[in-house]
């Protein structure tokens, strides 16, 4: 029998065990084709400008992806390769050399990895569909179901899976080669062997390693993306530091106080947990920091598609704005032609926006919201408006009607500032009279991010008193009962060129131009390259995690079941038996989400902190956002624990 | 104390039957040191798995100090075995992630000894079988006697009084068989434990204060030692295997 036939033959009867390792090469193959469908696709590329820098960002988050896999794929090969030490050993023992073995041990994985491969693809293509359709919707275009390869994205998919593969491999092998025949035959007996051995040095490592996890948060916090990556490399030292001492300070632990393990379940809890207890520190902080990432994968991807969209609804009320802060801006003055000739009279309306007064820092309001919230300052001087020109947008807008008493003035505000503003009820100065306080409103106004009608909140007056003021900027509003598609493209070359004529470069004119439906497809654009990739990432994350634990809990089911076995016989209630398996799984899960949370917790708010204020309200709330980043993966963590836990009782108890 | 009444143990379906036992009866005395003799697939294993409750009859009862251990709950017969019964057997004797002191003193932890008395236990039971050195190895460290003499000691040190130990000398060279089958008799004779102990092996069984042969599920035939030497009751033993013919060979 040729050596091939025996690796085929191998690899059939050891499906069961592979099958993990098959699982993981199927998801992996799925994953990655999907993302290079989406980088290759001219679809994509199509629908937005932004949508450019698409394919450097997933690629960027691939090769991130190709070594938590490499990694993942080379755990698993070991997890293989200690499942089967006995038989390869044998193998040795009846006199095949070790390269024979590590031949054999990789051919098989050749074919496993290989007929992965297929399925995987196969999955990969409805992944990538599914990817499209959400890429589709968010820039509203109709979606139709395509078969077909891509034969780029399969050529680039195969590539990462080769490179993955021989990472993986390149270990094993090295492995199988020095092994002697008895660490073979004895791999599983293998157990405990504490990485640090003196207290004092143990004490040591846990003190610096949790001074480090402190650095390294607040590094992170800082904001700044050189200390972030420094703060990030001191959270891993302080993840593994401080298991491998707590690894092995829980024998220590129990050796000064032999009393306590002898009392209820605790000495098989204790010992099972410790039966691998140095291995163990490095695949809990393995797992903690897979988790920390996941979480913060997904958290950021919760908050910058909050941050994109509130971004849009603050400004889509209208469907076109031109603005300028020169009075008789030419350019202006010819979009406002050209939209007037295509927008009738009634959807739009053109209006100019006043200062208070001329003075800088003159903002009454503005200094108070600062003073009592989160705001910055951006004019300085607090903005006026006509009440006929308000009450004409309010109408173009659909929302109510109001009404302004003589010697009063209202303000149109974010929701935030209102609350903010709850108490306000002072009198202004505005155009020589003295204004009471006459009511707040809240409705979408254009006052976010470019600040049209005032940045977060303006002050409706009566006409005369803005009149006496200064002029700050026109601008031009227009909200279209239909969507006129190519009218911004069209309006955009009018513009440009009088802006040719006259020579300008462009920043050089002083001219602000809104579209709804670019801004909506610049944001979908921005959604497609940011978030998606950051869910990518998340979800290749989970997926590594899941893994591991696994095979963490394959590899103890058989010790675990013997184990049982015996205490069933030497008489231990089932009752117990079911506290001591529980009491182990409690440890095992929790042990490292607990760490995971501390650092991505801080991390996450952090980030939201650094959202312009007033862009995570409501349902984006930086508490609510976090509470459904936790959420969902602590939903999807419990579910699979129940599954472990159920699975483990049926196969392990007696 | 312990009293088979004839037991049956059948194996396998309707149409496809085992009989392991077939009518066994006998009484064990309380201080005895039993040996149960026959070859292979005779129903050895199946007779001391009935006894030790991991494993139900068919027919009849076992009464252990007038308890017919058929009526008893899964929870009372756990109960039962942790308080009562102490285990000896070829292999997988210890758990592999216990140091040998934590497996015997699991057996405290498993009656609920108060935790702070568990070591001193150990340590002393530990003396007895002169395996103080290796208390804190794990059974993967250790010899196969020592592991065996490990065994030992987790089945009395909880204060059991019936001791199963099924070919306790199988993976065992001579020196360490007689050293375990000394520390045996030592343990039936000063402590006082009762022991029912599986062999195919003649030696081992001359150790014994009486010998059951078990041919087909069936009880054969039964030797007293009385106050004779151990050699002379080996050489009967001899002659019992050589009259019940076969396969003598290979229980020598
Ligand atoms: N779980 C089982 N299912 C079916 N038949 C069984 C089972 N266990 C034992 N037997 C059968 O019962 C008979 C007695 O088996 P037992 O294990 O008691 O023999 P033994 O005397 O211990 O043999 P050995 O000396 O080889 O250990 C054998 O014929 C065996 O095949
Ligand atoms: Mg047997």
């Amino acid at each position: 029998m040729t050596l091939s036939s025996l690796s085929m033959r191998n690899a059939k009867r050891q499906a069961r065990d592979y099958l993990v390792y098959f699982v993981t090469m199927v998801m992996t193959a799925a994953l990655m084709y999907s993302f290079n469908g989406l980088v290759f696709s001219q679809e994509m590329l199509n629908l937005g400008k932004m949508m450019e820098v698409l394919p450097m960002v997933v690629t960027i988050a691939s090769i991130v992806v190709v070594c938590i896999i490499a990694w993942l794929v080379q755990y698993t090969t070991n997890f293989m390769l200690s499942r089967r030490s006995r038989e390869l050993g044998t193998y040795i023992l009846i006199g095949l050399e070790n390269k024979q073995v590590a031949k054999m041990f990789f051919r098989e994985n050749l074919i496993v990895g290989g007929a992965a491969l297929i399925p995987g693809l196969l999955l990969g293509n409805l992944l990538y569909q599914g990817l499209r359709a959400l890429v589709l919707s968010l820039f509203g275009k109709p979606f139709s179901f395509t078969l077909g390869f891509s034969p780029k994205a399969l050529a680039l998919t195969l590539c990462y899976f080769l490179l993955i593969y021989l990472m993986a491999q390149r270990k094993s092998r090295k492995r199988i080669r020095s092994m002697k025949i008895y660490d073979l035959i004895y791999f599983e007996r293998k157990n405990e062997e504490a990485v640090i051995q003196k207290s004092s040095n143990r004490k040591k490592l846990s003190i610096i390693s949790i001074v480090l996890g402190v650095i390294g948060t607040l590094l992170i916090m800082a904001g700044d993306l050189t200390l972030g990556l420094i703060g990030a490399g001191l959270i891993i030292a302080f993840l593994y530091g401080f298991f491998a001492s707590f690894a092995s300070s829980v024998p220590a632990y129990f050796e000064k106080h032999s009393e306590k393990k002898y009392q209820g379940q605790t000495l098989i809890v204790f010992r099972s947990l410790s039966a691998k207890l140095a291995a163990m520190g490095v695949v809990m902080a393995t797992i903690a920091l897979l988790f920390t990432a996941t979480q913060i994968s997904e958290g950021a991807g919760l908050i910058f598609r909050a941050m994109f969209e509130s971004r849009y609804e603050q400004n889509s009320c209208f469907d076109l704005m031109i603005s300028s802060g020169t009075p008789q801006e030419e350019a202006m003055a010819k979009g406002v032609e050209f939209a007037k000739e295509r927008i009738s009279e009634e959807y739009s309306r053109e209006y100019n926006i006043y200062f208070r007064e001329e003075t800088q820092n003159t903002d009454v309001i503005g200094s108070y919201i600062a003073k009592k919230g989160d705001y910055y300052r951006y004019y300085k001087m607090d903005t006026l408006m006509k009440f006929s020109d308000y009450a004409a947008l309010r109408k173009l807008l659909g929302y109510s009607e109001v009404t302004l008493e003589p010697g009063k003035y209202l303000i149109h505000c974010q929701p935030y500032i209102a609350r903010i503003l709850k108490d306000w009820s002072q009198t202004v100065e505005a155009g020589g009279s003295s204004l009471e306080f006459g009511g707040i409103y809240t409705e979408r106004f254009a006052q976010y991010l470019w600040c049209v009608n005032g940045h977060g909140y303006i002050l409706i007056v009566p006409d005369e008193i803005a009149e006496a003021s200064v002029f700050s900027h026109r601008v031009y509003a227009a909200k279209t009962p239909e969507p006129m598609d190519g009218f911004y493209g069209e309006l955009k070359e009018q513009i440009s060129a009088v802006l040719r004529a006259k020579d300008y470069e462009d920043h050089n004119v002083d001219l602000f131009l809104y579209s709804r439906a670019e801004d909506e497809k610049e944001t979908a654009s921005e959604i497609a390259t940011i978030v998606f990739p950051l869910y990518y990432l998340a979800l290749a994350l989970t997926m590594t995690a899941a893994t591991i634990l696994t095979i963490q809990q394959l590899s103890e089911a058989d010790r675990y079941r013997r184990q049982f076995n015996l205490l069933q016989k030497l008489g231990m209630d089932r009752e117990d038996m079911e506290k001591a398996l529980r009491k182990q799984f409690a440890f095992f899960y929790t042990l490292p989400a607990l760490p995971s949370l501390l650092i991505s917790i801080p991390f996450l708010l952090n980030m939201c902190g650094a959202a312009d204020s007033g862009s995570l309200v409501g349902a984006s709330h930086p508490l609510i956002l976090l509470g459904i980043t936790f959420a969902l993966f602590f939903f999807i963590y419990a579910i699979y624990i129940f599954m472990a836990y159920s699975t483990m009782k049926r196969n392990v108890l007696p | 104390m312990l009293k088979v009444e004839n037991i049956e143990k059948y194996y396998g379906s309707a149409n496809n039957v085992t009989k392991a036992l077939d009518r066994i009866s006998f009484d064990v005395a309380d201080g005895e040191f039993i040996a149960i003799m026959g070859s292979s697939g005779s129903g050895k294993t199946t007779l001391l798995n009935c006894i030790s409750t991991i494993d139900t009859v068919s027919a009849g009862k076992i009464l252990l100090d007038g308890v017919d251990i058929s009526d008893l709950s899964p929870k009372e017969l756990a109960r039962f075995r942790r308080e009562r019964l102490g285990f000896v057997f070829q292999d997988f004797n210890l758990l592999d992630t216990l140091t040998i002191e934590e497996n015997i003193g699991l057996a405290l932890s498993l009656t609920y000894t108060n935790p702070r008395s568990v070591q001193k236990q150990v340590q002393a039971m530990a003396q007895k079988l002169g395996i103080t050195d290796i208390l804190n190895k794990f059974p993967y460290q250790v010899s196969g006697g020592q592991k065996q003499r490990a065994a030992c000691a987790r089945a009395m040190v909880a204060g059991q009084s019936l001791l199963l130990a099924d070919e306790p000398t199988g993976a065992l060279d001579s020196k360490a068989s007689k050293n375990l089958l000394e520390i045996l008799t030592r343990m039936n004779r000063d402590m006082g434990g009762t022991i029912l102990m599986v062999t195919h092996d003649a030696y081992s069984a001359s150790y014994a204060s009486r010998v059951l042969f078990l041919k087909d599920g069936r009880i054969f035939n039964e030797l007293l030692r009385g106050n004779r030497e151990r050699t002379d009751s080996y050489h009967e033993i001899l002659n019992v295997l050589a009259m019940m013919g076969g396969d003598i060979s290979d229980v020598i």
